[in-house]
């Protein structure tokens, strides 16, 4: 129990230090002060820095994500309420998940300098879009939503434009509204799925 | 003081260029003010002359890489006479610019710097308004939102097409670097020409949006 506890804090305390400083300036000693354990117990459970620094990503993604990513798939009570519920999620209100939010943007857009975070990268980059794609899919299944000509692009596109807008909104891009972009994603993909727009805004614009 | 050399009108613009090409190839982080130094033959205190800190000389080399991009894209879109004709070259020199890794570097840095954040703001707005001048001529010409949906606004417009073309490029980074461009090109003009009700083939091989 202790040693789960102590291997989590270490993790979620590089999370914060990549969040706040960037990826390269994390240093072992550092999350180690900060998670209040010893640079040996650091190294006890993450043998290099990059291990370290990969498998906080990875903690990040996947406590973060599952528990938003279920959500989207198991609770909502359709399809279309799980888009609009996945849409919502992509594009957080200032404040919520932003952590997480910068920590992956970030592996993103280093990624595509330095080969040694792309296999990183484009994993959990692929599991994001793994997981919108069944959202698509499962409204298609159900008869929701028009089968578009390619699901698969559908979805890239729409993480495309949903990427755009977030990265603007994670930069607190003044003349971004986080409704209207939430609009102009419903816009986007509704017409191509048959439905309404309107259909996936969970709040009024 | 001693009036200037002559010489510094050159030494500004070649640092900058040196310092484009280097952080392109190796990151801010990576790069040393000795570097860029290096690469354009200078002493290192002649580039702190010129720039007070990497930061500064990221964007300063952005600025002039900015400069560039809207020379070229003038240069093409003086060519084209139709709203709808702009908007397809736009989007082809917008998804040919090379050096996304130089501006993909802003947006990480505009996560922690204030500086690189309003300069990143600045640049974004420049872009975005380029973009909606064409959009706006689009739909004034009948060209652009003509369907029976309803009516574009074209500053919204604007945003999504600056959007998915970052978008997309975040994909190709991550992705097969060779499938890059031209998929680029015809992923945009697709969802373009749904945005704006218009039809964007792709000029080469000219195959009309399904």
């Amino acid at each position: 129990m202790a040693d789960r506890d102590a291997r989590e804090r270490i993790l979620e305390a590089a999370c914060d230090l990549i969040a706040a400083e960037g990826i390269d300036d994390v240093r072992i000693a550092r999350v180690a002060m900060r998670a209040r354990a010893s640079t040996a117990l650091v190294h006890h459970y993450f043998s290099t820095r990059e291990e370290l620094l990969e498998q906080a990503i990875l903690h990040s993604f996947e406590t973060v994500g599952e528990e938003r990513f279920a959500e989207t798939g198991g609770e909502a009570p359709n399809a279309t309420a799980a888009l609009a519920e996945a849409i919502e999620e992509c594009l957080p209100r200032p404040g919520h998940l932003e952590r997480d939010w910068v920590l992956w943007v970030e592996l993103w857009l280093r990624a595509a300098r330095e080969p040694d975070f792309r296999p990183l990268a484009a994993t959990l980059y692929g599991r994001y879009h793994e997981w919108l794609e069944e959202v698509l899919k499962r409204g298609i299944e159900s008869g929701e939503f028009e089968a578009p000509a390619d699901v698969a692009a559908l979805t890239d596109r729409t993480m495309a434009l949903l990427d755009g807008l977030g990265v603007r909104a994670l930069l607190h891009d003044p003349t971004m509204d986080i409704d209207a972009a939430r609009a102009q994603v419903a816009d986007f993909i509704a017409p191509q799925l048959g439905i309404d727009p309107s259909a996936l805004l969970t709040q009024p614009a | 003081m001693s009036p200037r050399p002559s010489i510094d009108h050159i030494r500004r613009p070649q640092i900058l260029a040196a310092a484009a090409e280097v952080i392109a190839e190796r990151g801010v982080a990576a790069t040393r003010i000795a570097d860029v130094a290096e690469r354009c033959g200078v002493s290192p205190p002649a580039v702190l002359y010129w720039f007070d800190s990497k930061e500064k000389l990221l964007a300063e080399a952005l600025t002039a890489d900015d400069d560039r991009f809207y020379e070229e894209l003038g240069e093409r879109l003086a060519g084209e006479v139709t709203p709808r004709e702009r908007m397809i070259a736009l989007i082809e020199v917008a998804a040919a610019d090379a050096d996304f890794a130089l501006w993909m570097e802003l947006w990480t840095w505009a996560l922690r710097d204030a500086d690189l954040r309003a300069a990143r703001e600045r640049f974004d707005s420049r872009w975005r308004a380029t973009i909606e001048a064409v959009v706006a001529d689009g739909i004034a010409a009948g060209e652009f939102g003509a369907g029976v949906g309803a009516e574009v606004d074209s500053a919204q417009a604007a945003l999504a097409i600056a959007a998915l073309l970052d978008g997309l490029t975040v994909q190709a980074a991550l992705g097969d670097p060779e499938v890059s461009v031209a998929r680029i090109t015809e992923t945009v003009l697709v969802s373009v020409g749904r945005l704006l009700e218009a039809d964007l083939p792709a000029r080469a091989g000219g195959r009309a949006s399904p």
